[in-house]
């Protein structure tokens, strides 16, 4: 495999960054060459953020080229929507359809488009698309912070990546403190039962 | 079963991923390093957080030190003693560590001591996108610039080595893209840290009166000169790729990664240069490059700081070869962060291939799904207590004073729609600034800094003001931590990088001890009780200091998750007549609007009850609020 391109984007908090660790760990557990490219700092208070992921032995820059998006984890509906650029016909998009109102919509007394709005738009980019209750199912595998690993188990069923499911798994053994293993593990398997029950086709 | 922390794990040839800026931490325990100091700073930080995370277990001393300067101070004192030694700091940082680093490169070190600057191309969480290679032209030091984490490991070892070699300062530099990239590392031996050494007595070299200094000066050219013969032999500069010798790239750190993509995406069989030694530059080598070629492409990010040196080796051998690069032509941008596409366009308008991506096609087809998309700048959290001081000196002041700021979260006071942020250029300036402003003037002016940038840098123009009765306010908010870097510790904190118990040093006592007779402690949740001293401060016919003290919110939703208590929401009740006095005077990114209603969102309010307290309409119920959090 020559590269593999995942981007990841939403906002400060909602666990990109570890979202992103969690796929360059199982890559490097395969052997496999990978650059995971991060924002820190004022960029993150509240704003909008991204991650990106490369994978593959020709990958050098950490950054991915517009239109070359594989994988492009949606974690909010408009980040996901800020985000096109990345992608083509081509890119498989997988997004939470929680809404985090950006608070310039408030102050200029602006309603948060609806999500068949943001489908219709992102439609005319790739109708490769499957919408997910992120925040949902972290709330019931028992925090809503387990979000990250519920999307990153929903991307490990659609059998995408150039990773294994089980190195996934083991990334987020090795990742999360192990207080809050189980709760994860649940989120995970949440994620990828989400994905493996609906018969998402991809 | 506690797990060897990742940093300390002890399998040479094993490989790990690492961030950037975890692998310089990686090189430097390999390289056994002693002494560690730092001031944080994006996208620096992460080095000394590292260190500080396993000083302790691996024996070495690591510390937050006050500012940039007092850190490569503490760090040189150290390696003239033979320890090595290591500063990390963001790239304006060496603008306040200069005046110390200009002349340390002339007495030199005998242990290794690295300094890295970490610039921030794109300003992600800078002031300004200064390009520091400069810096080691200018201070006449060797540069190292890595250009993955793997590089990152490397290099910091070899700087060490290279630094007690030449007996010199290393600078090694790395870009946003560097330090805040994960990437496979393949780790070393790890060295047991050598924490004491011996000062000896060398008046002569370390003495820098005039006499002696120019004395060291004459030295330092010699080193330089031999550091130019290492460079010719380093095994960081090579022919990282083999072309077909009609065109030839140069190119150093995350620049080089984008040119051999954007070849390898346009089909262009160019030799590649890659330098990761980039000063001294090897001269002969790059002479040698350029003989062998009848075009030549530079490409590196910010300044044409390679293009310089390559044209002037062009110009003194007269070769027969075109140089394309920023200077001239302006193939590539000298501002912002370079990317695979800037490198590809530049590549293709110079060679004249056609690019295979239509990024014109991509950009039509963005902007259109694009269109009035609500931007998403980074804001005050729910909870900041600098929201709540900065609506105090906007209520009181009527936004009618001039409000210099600073470096930290609370700059962010400046947009909409608090707009309490008038001008800030670097650390400290905000306290200095407000006196020439005030002179200029006579309008009120209210200073806004934080307790680490206070500390930092503060303390000279408060006495200034002192000094010159300069009747300014300085507002000090004191949210207990350095919150915009990761929460670092600092001097106000009463712990100490080691994690050790400190001296707490308060900034009220720092400002009486300058001489401020007006200087009062406030917590700004108490809105009526702060507004009235903050106005009392105003009036006061002379400096006066008001130190805004609330803890960072988001140390206490985490202490408050730590010990399981619940955060309790705020609440609308019925008596809200969607006035949207809440959403138009705090910005707060837990008050949104829904079907045309003010709504609390729950998943991000953590009850801080500023809301409660400036609503009109008493329609906001919340449990205990950010006025009761003691520190």
């Amino acid at each position: 495999m020559k590269e593999f391109n995942i981007v990841l984007a939403g906002v400060g908090g909602q666990g990109i960054l570890f979202a992103s660790r969690i796929l360059g760990t199982a890559s490097i557990k395969e052997g496999l060459n990978v650059r995971v490219s991060e924002i820190h700092g004022m960029a993150q208070r509240g704003g909008a953020v991204i991650s990106n992921v490369r994978i593959g032995e020709n990958v050098f820059a950490p950054t991915v080229l517009d239109g070359r998006a594989d994988i492009l984890l949606g974690f909010e509906p408009l980040e996901t929507i800020r985000n096109l650029k990345f992608t083509s016909e081509k890119t498989f998009i997988l997004m939470n359809d929680e809404a985090v109102p950006p608070p310039e919509l408030a102050r200029t007394q602006r309603e948060y488009p609806s999500l068949d709005e943001i489908i219709k738009k992102i439609r005319r980019f790739t109708e490769k698309i499957v919408i997910i209750k992120a925040a949902d199912l972290a709330l019931k595998a028992g925090n809503i912070l387990t979000r990250n690993v519920v999307m990153i188990g929903a991307l490990a069923a659609t059998e995408l990546l150039p990773v294994k499911t089980e190195s996934l798994r083991e990334a987020v053994m090795e990742l999360v403190p192990e207080k809050y293993l189980d709760m994860n593990l649940k989120a995970f398997d949440s994620g990828y039962n989400f994905v493996k029950e609906r018969k998402v086709k991809v | 079963m506690s797990k060897t922390h990742m940093l300390l794990r002890n399998e040479p040839g094993e490989r790990f991923l690492l961030l950037g800026n975890e692998a310089i931490a990686r090189g430097a325990l390999e390289a056994g390093v002693g002494i560690v100091t730092t001031y944080p700073g994006t996208p620096a930080s992460e080095i000394g957080d590292s260190l500080a995370a396993v000083a302790s277990e691996a024996g070495l001393y690591m510390e937050y030190s006050t500012n940039e300067m007092v850190a490569v101070e503490v760090a040189a004192g150290a390696a003239n003693c033979g320890v090595r030694a290591l500063t990390a700091m963001k790239h304006v940082g060496l603008n306040v560590a200069a005046d110390a680093f200009m002349t340390l490169a002339y007495t030199g070190v005998k242990g290794g001591y690295v300094l890295v600057s970490a610039d921030d191309p794109n300003c992600y969480s800078s002031q300004n996108e200064q390009d520091n290679r400069l810096y080691a032209l200018f201070s006449k030091v060797p540069c190292l610039e890595p250009s993955n984490s793997q590089e990152a490991k490397d290099m910091t070892v070899s700087a060490f080595q290279l630094s007690e070699k030449l007996e010199l300062p290393v600078l090694l530099r790395t870009t946003t893209r560097v330090s805040h990239t994960r990437g496979p590392v393949i780790y070393g031996k790890l060295v047991k840290p050598k924490l004491k050494g011996e000062f000896l007595r060398e008046p002569n070299r370390l003495v820098m009166v005039p006499a002696n200094a120019r004395k060291m000066h004459i030295k330092l050219l010699d080193k330089i000169e031999k550091a130019e013969r290492i460079s010719e032999e380093s095994p960081y500069n090579f022919i990282a790729r083999k072309g077909n010798g009609e065109i030839g790239i140069i190119s150093s750190s995350s620049a080089y990664n984008y040119a051999v993509e954007a070849s390898e995406i346009l089909g262009l069989n160019a030799e590649i240069l890659k330098l990761g030694m980039t000063h001294p530059v090897p001269q002969k080598m790059i002479r040698e490059f350029l003989e062998k070629h009848e075009k030549v492409v530079i490409v590196e990010e910010l300044e044409p700081y390679l293009e310089l040196q390559v044209r002037t080796i062009a110009e003194e051998y007269e070769l027969d070869v075109a140089v394309y690069g920023k200077m001239y032509g302006k193939y590539f941008p000298r501002n912002g962060e370079l990317s695979t596409r800037l490198t590809l366009t530049g590549l293709a308008e110079i060679t004249g291939k056609k690019s295979p991506i239509n990024f014109k096609e991509i950009d039509e087809k963005y902007a259109e799904a694009a269109e009035n998309l609500p931007s998403r700048p980074p804001i005050l959290c729910p909870g900041c207590p600098h929201r709540a001081s900065t609506y105090v000196i906007k209520k009181v002041t009527g936004g009618k004073a001039v409000y210099p700021t600073d470096i930290g979260c609370y700059a962010l006071g400046f947009m909409p729609p608090l707009k309490i942020g008038d001008l800030v250029i670097c650390m400290g300036s905000s306290v200095s600034m407000a006196q020439g402003i005030r002179k200029a003037t006579d309008k009120d002016v209210v200073a806004i800094i934080g307790d680490s940038t206070f500390f930092h840098a503060a303390i000279p123009g408060l006495i200034n003001a002192v000094y010159n009765n300069h009747k300014i306010t300085l507002a000090v908010m004191d949210n207990l931590t350095t919150a915009m870097t990761g929460h670092q510790p600092h001097p106000g904190t009463g712990i100490t990088g080691m994690k050790e118990k400190a001296e707490k040093v308060l900034v009220e006592k720092v400002a009486e001890g300058c001489g401020v007779k007006y200087v009062k402690v406030v917590n700004p949740f108490k809105i009526d009780e702060a507004s009235r001293i903050l106005k009392e401060a105003i009036q006061y016919p002379g400096p006066s200091v008001v130190v805004f003290r609330a803890p960072c919110a988001l140390m206490v939703t985490n202490e408050k998750i730590r010990k399981g208590i619940k955060i309790k929401p705020c609440k609308l009740t019925d008596k809200c007549t969607n006035c949207m006095a809440c959403i138009e005077l705090l910005g707060c990114p837990a008050l949104i609007i829904d079907r045309g209603k003010v709504k609390i969102d729950e998943n991000l309010c953590v009850g801080c009850g500023l809301c409660s307290s400036i609503c009109p309409y008493k329609a906001i119920e919340c449990g205990e609020t950010f006025q009761e959090v003691s520190e």
